[in-house]
């Protein structure tokens, strides 16, 4: 009767230990949210995602200026994306806000920006104009219809090595390294509060 | 139920913090040598169980343990937390530094009003008791801790009974699941290891 409680207990514990692993091995770690953006043209464009990538939708995204000025807002996609016209050439911070206090964040720097790209309001007082627009095609280092073509098949070049980089730079969730090195923590930290209490105890 | 970084105010920060330090002293004084192992073995427990993930429509929510950490350490539950939430903090990006303090407040003061509230019931010698007791420690710790990050971000000006509502329903297959955990692990405890709970009430 012992000997089988003692079977009964092992089998439990083995159960419980198989459980956590195959919950482990197949829940997404959904919990971290992330938010990246990236330009293309005159579009800011940004993906939400927890943890897993999972895609934050609905989520709230809102662009500040450094002065903490809102430009822009908006709600991601089913896709978790977001995208808005370049509201100015200037460190950008984009606020994610999801459900249940979950959130995130990310500095587009001055620097992201490629020297053609024009804030919106700019391109959208451009063909007041007029003859800019129709401008012949001009070898001159600044401004020009070619400067604009040329960036513009740039960008279509560059949209999947940018995507790429998006995803390469999406963090995934916590792996076995970070599990074992928090409990062996833990341990320590037992170890540290066990030896201050035994001094403790002595004196 | 990890409140990220920069979502609640200053006052609310510093409430959670002062509480939780609070929190941490009596519980600190409450481990006495012996207990030190179980302390830290259940803030493991803690640490990795947010790791299992439950995908719950648009969000997901995790396994929190705090009732089963209540129910066996009472005021220790808050050092046991604390430790746990700041290697999450550091090692997962669960939450952060600054909302430390509180979201440390929202899983240990549920998990210490339960093992008030149910600790008689638990070390009851009545199994039915006894089982039942332990399925609304675990169940009420988790829907207090909901209650309580609807109230953190109540105070930071969100409509309360929405955030409330939709925290308390994305989590409401967490209360039952955790109950439940809660029962198996309390009637296996005593099944193989009877008097852990009995150097608890002595205090």
């Amino acid at each position: 009767m012992k000997i089988n409680l003692k079977i009964r207990n092992r089998i439990f514990s083995l159960l419980t230990f198989l459980s956590i692993l195959l919950f482990y091995q197949s829940a997404a770690f959904a919990h971290k949210v992330y938010l990246f953006a990236w330009t293309e043209g005159d579009m800011i464009h940004t993906e939400s995602y927890f943890g897993g990538n999972k895609k934050v939708q609905g989520g709230t995204v809102k662009v500040f200026d450094t002065k903490g000025k809102e430009l822009v807002s908006g709600t991601t996609d089913e896709n978790g994306e977001f995208s808005f016209k370049i509201p100015e050439i200037a460190d950008l911070r984009i606020v994610l806000k999801s459900s249940m206090g979950h959130g995130a964040e990310y500095l587009f720097k001055k620097s992201e920006f490629s020297s053609g790209q024009v804030p919106a309001a700019e391109v959208a007082a451009e063909p007041d104009t007029g003859q800019e627009s129709e401008a012949p095609l001009r070898v001159t280092p600044e401004g020009g219809r070619l400067r604009k073509e040329i960036d513009a098949a740039l960008d279509a070049k560059l949209k999947p090595v940018i995507r790429e980089i998006a995803e390469l730079r999406k963090e995934k969730g916590p792996g076995v390294t970070e599990i074992i090195g928090g409990i062996g923590y833990i341990m320590g930290i037992m170890g540290i509060v066990a030896y201050m209490k035994s001094r403790r105890k002595k004196t | 139920m990890h409140i990220s970084e920069g979502i609640l105010t200053a006052p609310v920060l510093l409430s959670g913090a002062a509480l939780t330090v609070a929190g941490t002293a009596i519980g600190l004084k409450k481990i006495d040598y012996d207990r030190i192992p179980q302390v830290a073995i259940l803030s493991a427990g803690f640490f990795v169980a947010s790791l299992v993930h439950v995908p719950v429509g648009p969000s997901s929510v995790h396994l929190v343990l705090n009732g089963l950490v209540g129910i066996f350490l009472g005021w220790a539950a808050f050092p046991a937390i604390l430790v746990g939430l700041l290697l999450q903090a550091i090692l997962f990006q669960f939450g952060g530094f600054t909302t430390l303090g509180v979201n440390t407040l929202n899983m240990a003061l549920p998990a210490l009003i339960c093992y008030m509230l149910f600790g008689k019931g638990v070390k009851s010698n009545n199994i039915f008791a006894s089982s039942i007791a332990s399925f609304l420690c675990g169940a009420v710790a988790i829907l207090l801790s909901s209650i309580m990050v609807a109230l953190s971000l109540y105070f930071t000006g969100e409509q309360f009974l929405t955030v409330a509502r939709l925290i308390v329903l994305t989590n409401l297959p967490i209360v039952f699941i955790e109950g439940i955990i809660t029962l198996f692990c309390v009637r296996f405890l005593k099944k193989v290891k009877p008097d852990i709970l009995e150097v608890v009430y002595e205090n």
